[in-house]
């Protein structure tokens, strides 16, 4: 067992506050991402899990041992570092086994675990080169076989793979996916690119000025994000916003934008009604609204200003009433600058936002 | 682009360091040269010797300085006024005179024919009379010469005792027909006296200086021979073996200190850079005052009563006591140097390279044996490097401590050649022994700590 429990961690750097009283219980074996912009604090939660940059307060637990103030080398966790952080002046078998070697681990059992771990991320080759003479993608295979080689309980990795090239990105993360789905330990991942964290994780934390804004599996956080940070940090392009005034109507109400009247779901309407003011947000994603040719009911006209091909999908840049809205149609379907193209909003893929609070009122 | 751009864009690298080229050559190496070149190079070893008495004839012959001469000749020639000394001189005179028979001569005869019984204002001699020879069996009448040497033609010959007027003195150089006495085989040569030295009995002599230079080990010999030479090596080597472990330690754990980042470690910097800032005599100066008589050591040990009276450290029965204070000068002065390039070598090992290491287990001696000492390498070989010869240079502290003649080393000898022996053969035969011992150390160091190519930050 080795259930991490972050209970109201707070840590500063002079004024400025890196993490605020987060509280975040990572379970035995799960795989936690924590994703956000720089300067969030996910790195800095990280090295408080590590033990490379203690807590000022709060307490943090590993299988139910606390460790805030144990120094890293007694946490029995490894780690895979942003600059892999491999020792140069030692072969590749030095660096694997290095932390064997520090433990005390008995010769036989180091030499095969090194084996191992090296023929897991197929370095077997490289066992007695340096790291001077491999390039970027080998010693990140190097920082990772090390950290396997470990065994240890917990697996931290700080944006592993955040200085490979966009190829080479892709296919480790396969590759680190594959591996970790076969490792006992409890993992949690520092990026600050989305599709890292909704592509690798179990659950995804989106952090943003030293707080944990959500905490939820990949889908749901791109599903149904709990604020409009959220949904603008995470997704390609981002949720489009709209703001819109509310009507309300004898018991329901209705919301004025776009040149459109929207009806929210039935669930919604009580909780649009209760907002103090007459604004609220809509937030709707790119591939969720439905692009046709005709006015039908319930649509909006819009004009189509920019067309950008993705291959899998067209990105549309259209305007309508003041607002600019990313619409993604499948490729299939024939648009060109300036035509006038007929959006429909799903009601339930709608998102209603507090303008003043920036919260999603209801998740579904 | 044209041929002459690229050609001028080739040749910028070169004019750039152009003048950093001529700095050296002129400041630097040419200077090296000539001194250096005086420790291998005997300027006036040989003495080359003529076929026959003049300046332009063939050397027939080289002879060492110092070589002892059999002379079997000896020979007058008009030499150039041009102030040489140590030369064995001939005058004539430019006389006129009745001669024998009752006709008039005019011509030259030598100094010592001739008793001077009038002269100028000056000292110059105007007339004299023919000196009278003693003897039955020689002539008595004086050869008058058409120019001033032997083996010009005879113009008349002068009575005893006939009165001349003397119109012109001539100063000649003697030239000498000399041959190694040792070697009655070799080659006979003409040289001029201002080389050579001639015994009183006229046969024998010596070479006193040449005038062509030659390669020797003659000086070095010296060097090595001179009663100092041993000790002042042993001392130098002594203060190396002491000052250097210990320095590289102790510069080790202020740069440790320094790099942990704890409270005040940028205070800590200050604090142990402060003794660079400080002149190597002053540092001298320094614990001399702690070492002396009555200085602080002694006023303290006394204060505490541990000894009676004060305790002579810096005296000729206790040198020992003197190379211990002059590596624990050494070792004030010298180790925040070496601190400095492992502080640099410090910052240039990433942070997360150490924190690995902290995280995969390993305690604070551990990184440091297994990490931080590898990863140094670079730095420890530059100071190393460094310390070591500035180790060979040591000088004003032992002056300092000293006086300089109690315990010696290498540098002070050098420094007691030119200045107190006037000896800069010498003297520059221990500067090129430090410069040989600099460059054997650092080979030493690069070869055996090498720099491998794989330490290097990623």
């Amino acid at each position: 067992m080795a259930e991490i429990r972050i209970e109201r961690v707070n840590k500063r750097f002079g004024d400025k506050v890196a993490v605020r009283d987060i509280s975040i219980t990572i379970s035995d074996r799960e795989f936690l991402v924590l994703l956000g912009p720089s300067g969030c604090g996910k790195t800095t939660l990280l090295r408080a899990i590590a033990g490379l940059g203690m807590a000022d307060s709060g307490r943090i637990t590993i299988g139910g041992q606390d460790v805030t103030y144990l120094p890293p080398g007694q946490r029995q966790i490894s780690m895979v570092f942003q600059s892999y952080a491999i020792f140069p002046h030692m072969t590749v078998r030095e660096n694997i086994g290095f932390g064997l070697q520090m433990n005390k681990v008995d010769k036989a059992e180091t030499k095969r675990r090194v084996t191992s771990a090296a023929e897991l991320l197929h370095i077997e080759d490289l066992l007695d080169r340096r790291p001077s003479a491999m390039s970027g993608g080998q010693r990140q295979r190097v920082a990772v076989a090390r950290a396997l080689a470990m065994k240890a309980r917990v697996l931290l990795m700080d944006e592993p793979l955040s200085n490979l090239d966009a190829l080479l990105r892709l296919e480790m993360r396969a590759e680190l996916k594959r591996l970790l789905a076969d490792v006992d330990a409890t993992t949690v991942y520092v990026t600050h690119d989305q599709i890292e964290a909704l592509s690798m994780g179990d659950r995804v934390a989106v952090m943003r000025d030293g707080e944990i804004q959500q905490c939820d599996a990949p889908n749901v956080v791109y599903e149904s994000p709990s604020n409009r940070f959220v949904g603008s940090f995470i997704g390609n392009p981002p949720m489009n916003f709209l703001e819109g005034t509310i009507r309300r109507t004898g018991d329901g109400v209705v919301v004025a934008a776009a040149q459109h009247d929207f009806s929210p779901v039935p669930e919604v309407q009580p909780l649009i009604r209760a907002l103090s003011g007459d604004r609220v947000t809509l937030g709707i994603r790119a591939e969720n609204m439905e692009t046709l040719p005709e006015p039908g009911p319930d649509t909006v006209a819009v004009r189509v200003e920019v067309i950008e091909p993705l291959g899998a999908q067209n990105l549309l840049t259209v305007y309508v009433g003041g607002h600019r809205l990313k619409v993604s149609t499948h490729p299939s379907v024939p648009v060109t600058i300036d035509q006038e193209l007929h959006i429909r909003f799903p009601a339930a893929q709608i998102r209603w936002i507090d303008p003043a609070t920036d919260k999603v009122l209801y998740t579904p | 682009m044209t041929r002459a751009k690229t050609w001028r864009r080739r040749l910028v690298p070169y004019l750039l360091i152009a003048p950093a080229v001529v700095y050296l050559a002129l400041f630097f190496a040419y200077p090296m040269y000539e001194g250096l070149v005086l420790a291998i190079y005997d300027d006036d070893a040989l003495l080359p010797v003529r076929g026959s008495p003049a300046l332009g004839s063939d050397e027939v012959a080289k002879i060492p300085q110092g070589t002892a001469l059999a002379v079997l000749d000896r020979q007058s020639l008009e030499m150039a006024d041009d102030g040489a000394t140590d030369l064995l001189t001939d005058e004539w005179f430019r006389v006129a005179g009745t001669g024998a028979g009752g006709v008039a001569v005019e011509g030259w005869v030598p100094e010592t024919r001739v008793r001077v019984r009038e002269q100028d204002t000056s000292g110059a001699p105007q007339a004299g009379t023919v000196r009278p020879r003693l003897g039955q069996s020689v002539d008595p009448l004086t050869v008058v010469h058409a120019e001033p040497n032997d083996r010009s033609a005879v113009v008349g010959r002068l009575e005893q005792r006939a009165p001349v007027t003397i119109s012109e003195v001539a100063v000649l150089e003697v030239w000498f027909l000399v041959q190694p006495a040792a070697d009655a085989a070799s080659a006979a040569g003409w040289a001029p006296s201002r080389y050579l030295q001639v015994f009183d009995d006229g046969e024998s002599g010596r070479v006193h200086r040449g005038t062509a230079g030659e390669f020797t080990t003659a000086f070095i010999e010296r060097m090595v021979d001179d009663r100092f030479f041993g000790p002042a090596l042993r001392t130098t080597l002594l203060v190396m073996a002491l000052l250097i472990p210990v320095q590289f330690v102790l510069a080790l754990i202020m740069a440790l200190v320094i790099h942990s980042r704890i409270r005040l470690s940028s205070g800590f910097l200050y604090a142990f850079s402060l003794p660079i800032g400080m002149s190597d005599l002053a540092a001298g100066i320094l614990f001399f005052s702690i070492f002396t008589g009555n200085g602080l050591l002694n006023s303290i040990l006394d204060g505490l009563g541990i000894i009676d009276g004060p305790f002579a450290f810096l005296t000729a029965e206790n040198t020992n006591w003197i190379i211990f204070a002059i590596v624990l000068a050494e070792l004030w002065r010298a180790t925040s140097i070496v601190m400095v390039i492992l502080v640099a070598g410090l910052q240039a090992i990433p942070d997360e390279t150490l924190e690995a290491a902290e995280l995969f287990g390993a305690s604070y001696q551990q990184r440091v044996r297994h990490i931080i000492l590898p990863l140094l390498r670079p730095s420890i070989q530059v100071a190393l490097i460094l310390r070591t010869i500035l180790a060979f240079q040591v000088f004003a502290v032992v002056i300092a401590l000293s006086g300089g003649d109690v315990v010696t080393v290498l540098a002070n000898e050098s420094f007691r050649q030119y200045f107190d022996l006037r000896n800069n053969n010498v003297a520059s035969a221990y500067a090129l022994f430090i410069l040989l011992l600099s460059i054997a150390s650092a080979v030493f160091y690069l070869r055996s700590v090498r720099a491998e190519s794989e330490v290097r930050a990623t």
